[in-house]
């Protein structure tokens, strides 16, 4: 986005604001491509400048091609012949090709890599700390918000009324605060504005907003994770896109709460907020192996650590005692198949991955950790509709929803 | 909104393997190198060999198998094998941690003892060497440890990798800068030369180390390694099943002298591979001792 001087103003471009005259009447909307007959008007009503789209370059044959190899590096670990994994890769290719063709570069190797981490220490060494060890040392040293325990009291009871909710989410102003912001998003998309918790409880169901407020809270809990190891803003984007993806995917299928959905996503990979805090070396290992072995994270953990984030999430969603289909949806989505009912898990699984694809294009590190053909079945979904549908939802919901949060 | 690219674009651009050929190659490779590869790496196989096989002008995997096994060049097909089922990552100076507590404690034993002994000398075995960072990294903290006293010393470092492409690498010794992000700045002044394409290690550092190509599966090149007073092995046995794994630490405890140490990598133990060694627990690491 930039902006131009009314002599620098040319036919073809697109306006990024809505473009209005000095007395502030609406002269053209934003997404304007601009013709002669416009510049012309902004010249007589005298208007100086105005805000538009950078202008997009042609992309030559040989960039095409290096965007190509560079999306297809990620899905290496794909079966290239399933339907979904092909819709994912042109998805991908396509919003490399925009992000490029809008002036972001593709990032070399070196970017790729991660930053030094020699004066880091773990605080177990391989063979000596078990997950549930891990989890137990972290949870013994910090302790969970109070709000979390509170709300989840009232998730537990049955006979809590809606007002009994309003009051207990409303005692947390920040809390508050993310969820009138949540409501209000396109996430929701309510006709109109919601600006009290009593009335989103109204809106969007008792033990909804209970379950959203209940996710949240628990984000608190993450504090000091190195820097080093993981841009906070970057990891919390994935989640909620993870949680956008759920949700939409959710809503397909018949007789579920998608709220459930977004939380799920939300703290899907919590696991490895503990990882970085209690093995920052061996982490990063994990993060070098995956990278330099083009396999995803998950492995990489599970061959320098032996074990995986989801084997943290689970004693550690445990303590919390969080609600245990929620807790079943983030332990499981690696490896949805796996458990009983693999439907819940299967959706996050799918979210993920599609998380991934979209992240390319945002200098995403890690190939896609695959997807479980038999999970996918489960859904009854049309790859080719259905996904860049999703994508297309995810992009006008993730801007809003993340202000919500930072 | 449209796209930039043709619909017609496919994400399989490999050679497709077969389940039956897939195992195949993968029996090979584990039988040549005790390298063990996850079916789950199916598809990263067919791409990562695809190129390859156009090179060779090969239209399946069948015909390379075939290849690899019975054609006239398949000795230097089985190096090119290995380089690709293997990556290289390592820098200078890599797990500062470890390294301290090596120099600090097993090292000055080491030198403690050997002069005591009245033996003024020292055998190191880098088994996985990669492109050389770590023999070299051995070499300089000898340096740094006996400073005047290295001449009189009779230091031996056996580096060795399956791969004779960084066999070759380490050789020459020419470093970018990424090999020194883990390198304190005056190591990196002290005993590199600037050169047009990098960092040149200086000649009394190579002069410690001896480099050669070794396939660590291969029991009888392993034994003709000299007796070792500590052997270190980082970053490579995270590649080898349970079995090999187990293989390989009992060659190193044979070529272990008493009392001699064996170093692994952050992310490997020998918890459930040997019970032969004594672990000893320093902050950041474990050393494996033979004891005798």
């Amino acid at each position: 986005m930039g902006t131009k001087s009314l002599d620098e103003l040319k036919t073809g471009m697109v306006l990024s604001s809505d473009l209005k005259s000095s007395d502030g009447r609406l002269l053209f909307r934003a997404g304007t491509e601009l013709e002669e007959r416009h510049v012309e008007l902004l010249k007589r009503v005298g208007v100086a400048e105005a805000e538009v789209e950078e202008e997009r370059c042609e992309l030559s044959e040989g960039l095409l091609r290096d965007i190509e190899d560079y999306v297809r590096d990620f899905f290496l670990y794909v079966n290239p012949d399933f339907e979904p994994a092909i819709q994912m890769f042109q998805i991908a290719l396509d919003l490399t090709g925009y992000a490029v063709a809008n002036g972001c570069k593709l990032p070399g190797v070196n970017e790729r890599r991660a930053s030094s981490v020699e004066h880091m220490e773990d605080l177990f060494l391989k063979g000596m700390g078990a997950p549930e060890t891990i989890v137990k040392h972290e949870t013994e040293l910090t302790s969970f918000p109070d709000i979390y325990f509170r709300i989840r009291e009232v998730l537990e009871d049955e006979s809590a009324s809606a007002d009994r909710i309003a009051k207990v989410v409303s005692t947390d102003m920040s809390l508050s605060a993310k969820l009138i912001k949540l409501v209000n998003s396109p996430l929701y998309g309510f006709p109109q504005t919601i600006d009290s918790i009593s009335r989103a409880v109204a809106l969007v169901g008792a033990k909804e907003l209970s379950t959203l407020a209940l996710g949240i809270s628990a984000i608190n809990y993450f504090k000091d994770i190195p820097p080093e190891l993981v841009d906070m803003k970057s990891f919390w984007r994935h989640s909620i896109t993870c949680g956008i993806f759920g949700k939409i995917i959710a809503g397909t299928q018949a007789g579920l709460s998608p709220e459930r959905f977004f939380i799920a996503g939300l703290l899907h990979d919590v696991g490895r907020l503990i990882m970085f805090k209690k093995l920052p070396y061996a982490s990063t290992e994990a993060m070098l192996f995956a990278r330099e072995n083009s396999i995803p994270l998950v492995e990489a953990e599970r061959s320098v650590m032996d074990f995986c984030h989801t084997d943290i999430s689970l004693p550690l969603l445990k303590s919390w005692k969080f609600p245990e289909g929620l807790s079943n949806m983030i332990n499981y989505h690696h490896n949805p198949m796996e458990f009983p009912n693999p439907l819940e898990p299967a959706i996050i699984h799918v979210a993920d991955n599609l998380t991934n694809a979209v992240e390319i294009a945002q200098g995403g590190m890690y190939v896609l950790p695959g997807i479980d053909e038999q999970a996918w079945d489960l859904l009854g979904l049309k790859a080719d509709s259905f996904l860049r549908e999703a994508v297309d939802k995810h992009s006008e919901q993730i801007d809003t929803i993340m202000s919500a949060f930072f | 909104m449209g796209s930039l690219f043709s619909s017609s674009i496919s994400l399989r651009k490999s050679v497709r393997i077969t389940d039956e050929e897939f195992i195949q190659l993968r029996d090979f490779i584990y039988e040549k190198s005790g390298i063990f590869v996850d079916v789950r790496r199916k598809y990263l196989f067919e791409s990562r060999f695809s190129k390859r096989l156009n090179e060779l002008g090969l239209s399946s995997f069948a015909d390379y198998i075939k290849y690899l096994k019975f054609d006239i060049r398949k000795a230097e097909e089985l190096s090119t094998l290995f380089e690709m089922v293997t990556t290289n990552e390592t820098s200078f100076c890599r797990d500062m941690k470890q390294l301290e507590a090596f120099q600090e404690i097993v090292l000055k034993e080491k030198l403690d003892e050997q002069r005591k002994a009245g033996k003024l000398e020292l055998n190191i075995w880098s088994a996985g060497c990669s492109s050389g960072e770590e023999p070299y990294t051995l070499s300089i903290l000898l340096h740094e440890s006996l400073r005047m006293e290295l001449p009189r010393w009779k230091i031996s470092i056996t580096a060795v990798d399956l791969s004779k492409d960084m066999v070759k690498r380490a050789q020459a010794g020419v470093y970018g800068d990424y090999a020194f992000k883990t390198t304190p700045e005056e190591i990196k002044e002290k005993y590199f030369l600037k050169d047009p394409q990098g960092w040149k290690v200086k000649p009394e550092v190579q002069k410690l180390v001896r480099f050669q190509q070794m396939n660590l599966n291969d029991t009888l090149a392993l034994k003709r390694v000299a007796r070792s007073h500590i052997v270190f092995c980082r970053n490579v046995i995270i590649y080898f099943d349970e079995a090999m794994k187990k293989k390989v630490v009992g060659r190193f405890y044979d070529n272990l002298m008493p009392g001699g140490y064996l170093m692994l990598g952050h992310s490997e133990t020998l918890h459930k591979i040997s019970q032969t060694f004594k672990p000893i627990y320093h902050p950041g690491t474990i050393v494996y001792k033979k004891e005798g």
